[in-house]
């Protein structure tokens, strides 16, 4: 397998051209990507082809808007996409797809999945209300690798997965110092896609290499400091409950999740809804009772459901309209129960969920175990 | 010490129809004495038990909750058990992350035959959680 083509140039037009050249020579018959809008404050993704990308197409978007996973899930709904499709996504959101594939949420067939050496992404609302130009200048100096974003979000800046690793294609970013970028092949069908590509042989990825190993050594410590601190301040009931106070029920959360993805979510259903009776007794029991209730318990209750696949793309946090710190709390429980099955979601797609897993013997620190006895018989 | 002794645990205890609740009826037989403040709630299977319903008699009061079900090998659906076993490590690892008291979960398979081993579970999981107190959850008006 080739080790990856070096593209001299501007990044984001590079990768166009490519793209351009694959529609081209109808080795792909379309493109999902985002999109700039026409206000130009924002993105959205498209799915585009015949014969050429849009024009405001960006390969490399500064915010994440809808999650790709969900993207591509809306795609193959009822099925898979009959023509070879190209889907640019972001390193969590390449995971998320892998996860959804697990599930049999996204039909993998005749999709070429790209992704790339993530900078990191800006809080939704930074970039919506701010100055869109200047901060998408500031995120094109971050592109190479060298410098860090500046004040992304809070996921991001503890990013330890920031690459497509198991990918098609890798677009590698990291230590090209925003000269150029390679075209890693991950898979067979990458390999045969990139045959042909412009670029040069390289010779120069260990650059990259070293880049991404600096950076995830760096990450990693980082990561595990800062949900570390994070825990301190959210431990107990009182200071979790304290965190969670801001919560509005609305349950956007949930729903940009690319892992939740039941049509029918037990915390939006019939089951939780009670008599005022019932709400009366609780009230009584607790002395006052928060309204609308079960703040708790939906959000431990869907931390059980899918944190050991969460993939830390911090979605929900920037759907939250109270800011609540959701996606660190998630970031911090994935952390913990992903832990307990050495389970990391997204790593590979013949690794099952946890969930879906069987085993005889296993786990024997979560039962109690038999050893002092009571009654006689 | 004579407050601790007033305090009875409301404790929640799951069973499942083919080994846990068997365990009890087994106890009965045998007249065994165990701790009658536990709640014991019947399910299909403990692979039935989603950590939701834990989560949620933790919330609303429960001061315990334990787990019965059929030993690994001998579920009369295959693999519920093990399901069970790896929903609970999740949920502990979960409270045990926000500090929670996750010895409040307790999971211990009980055979048919056992009444003597589910009645010591009861009287040894109540003992544990008298000494434990009232779960703060249960009296916080803002969950």
């Amino acid at each position: 397998m080739i080790k990856g083509i070096w593209v001299e140039g501007p990044v984001k037009k590079g990768v166009l051209d490519f793209l351009n050249g694959l529609l081209a020579e109808k080795k792909i018959k379309a493109v999902l990507m985002p999109a700039k809008n026409k206000g130009g404050d924002s993105y959205a993704w498209f799915l585009m082809g015949k014969d050429r990308l849009l024009e405001s197409a960006d390969p490399v978007p500064p915010v994440m808007t809808t999650q790709g996973a969900n993207v591509v899930s809306y795609l193959t709904k009822k099925g898979p996409v009959w023509e070879k499709t190209a889907v640019l996504l972001r390193p969590c959101e390449y995971r998320a797809v892998i996860e959804l594939a697990k599930i049999k949420q996204v039909d993998l067939t005749n999709l070429v999945l790209i992704s790339f050496d993530c900078p990191g992404a800006y809080p939704l609302e930074k970039y919506v209300n701010g100055d869109p130009e200047e901060l998408d200048e500031s995120f094109e100096v971050c592109l190479g690798g060298v410098v860090e974003l500046d004040g992304p979000r809070n996921v991001c800046a503890i990013c330890h997965r920031f690459t497509g690793t198991g990918a098609d294609i890798e677009i590698g970013l990291m230590g090209g110092e925003g000269k150029g970028f390679w075209l890693v092949p991950g898979s067979k069908q990458g390999e045969e896609l990139l045959d042909g590509a412009v670029g040069s042989e390289s010779d120069n990825i260990d650059v990259r290499e070293k880049a991404i190993s600096d950076r995830t050594i760096a990450r990693e410590t980082k990561r595990n400091n800062t949900l570390d601190s994070f825990q301190e301040t959210v431990m107990g009931p009182e200071n979790l409950l304290n965190t969670l106070s801001a919560c509005i029920n609305c349950h956007n959360c949930s729903r940009v999740c690319p892992i939740c993805f039941c049509r029918e979510c037990y915390f939006d259903s019939k089951a939780l809804s009670s008599e005022a009776d019932n709400m009366l007794q609780r009230a009584q029991r607790k002395s006052g009772l928060r309204l609308p209730p079960d703040l708790l318990l939906f959000h431990l209750g869907r931390m059980s459901h899918m944190s050991v696949s969460c993939v830390s793309c911090g979605a929900c946090e920037d759907a939250c309209p109270a800011n609540v710190p959701v996606s660190m709390l998630f970031a911090l429980a994935g952390r913990n129960t992903q832990a307990v099955f050495d389970y990391e979601p997204g790593r590979r797609l013949d690794e099952a969920i946890p969930h879906t897993v069987f085993k005889f013997e296993e786990l024997k620190d979560f039962e109690t175990p038999y050893i002092k006895e009571y009654s006689k018989v | 010490m004579d407050e601790k002794k007033e305090f009875t645990p409301s404790i929640i205890y799951g069973l499942c129809s083919w080994c846990g609740t068997g365990g009890s009826e087994t106890a009965g037989a045998m007249h065994l004495q165990y701790a009658d403040n536990i709640r014991p709630f019947r399910v299909p299977c403990t692979g039935a038990i989603d950590p939701v319903y834990i989560l949620r008699a933790l919330i609303e009061g429960a001061d315990g909750f334990a787990v019965s079900g059929c030993h690994p090998g001998d579920c009369h659906f295959d693999s519920g058990n093990y399901r069970a076993r790896r929903r609970i490590a999740v949920l502990k690892s979960l409270l045990d992350t926000f500090g929670l008291d996750s010895e409040r979960v307790l999971l211990r398979w009980v055979g048919h035959g056992e009444g003597k081993r589910f009645a010591d579970t009861v009287n040894e999981f109540n003992d544990y959680i008298k000494e434990m107190k009232k779960n703060p959850l249960a009296e916080r008006r803002d969950t």
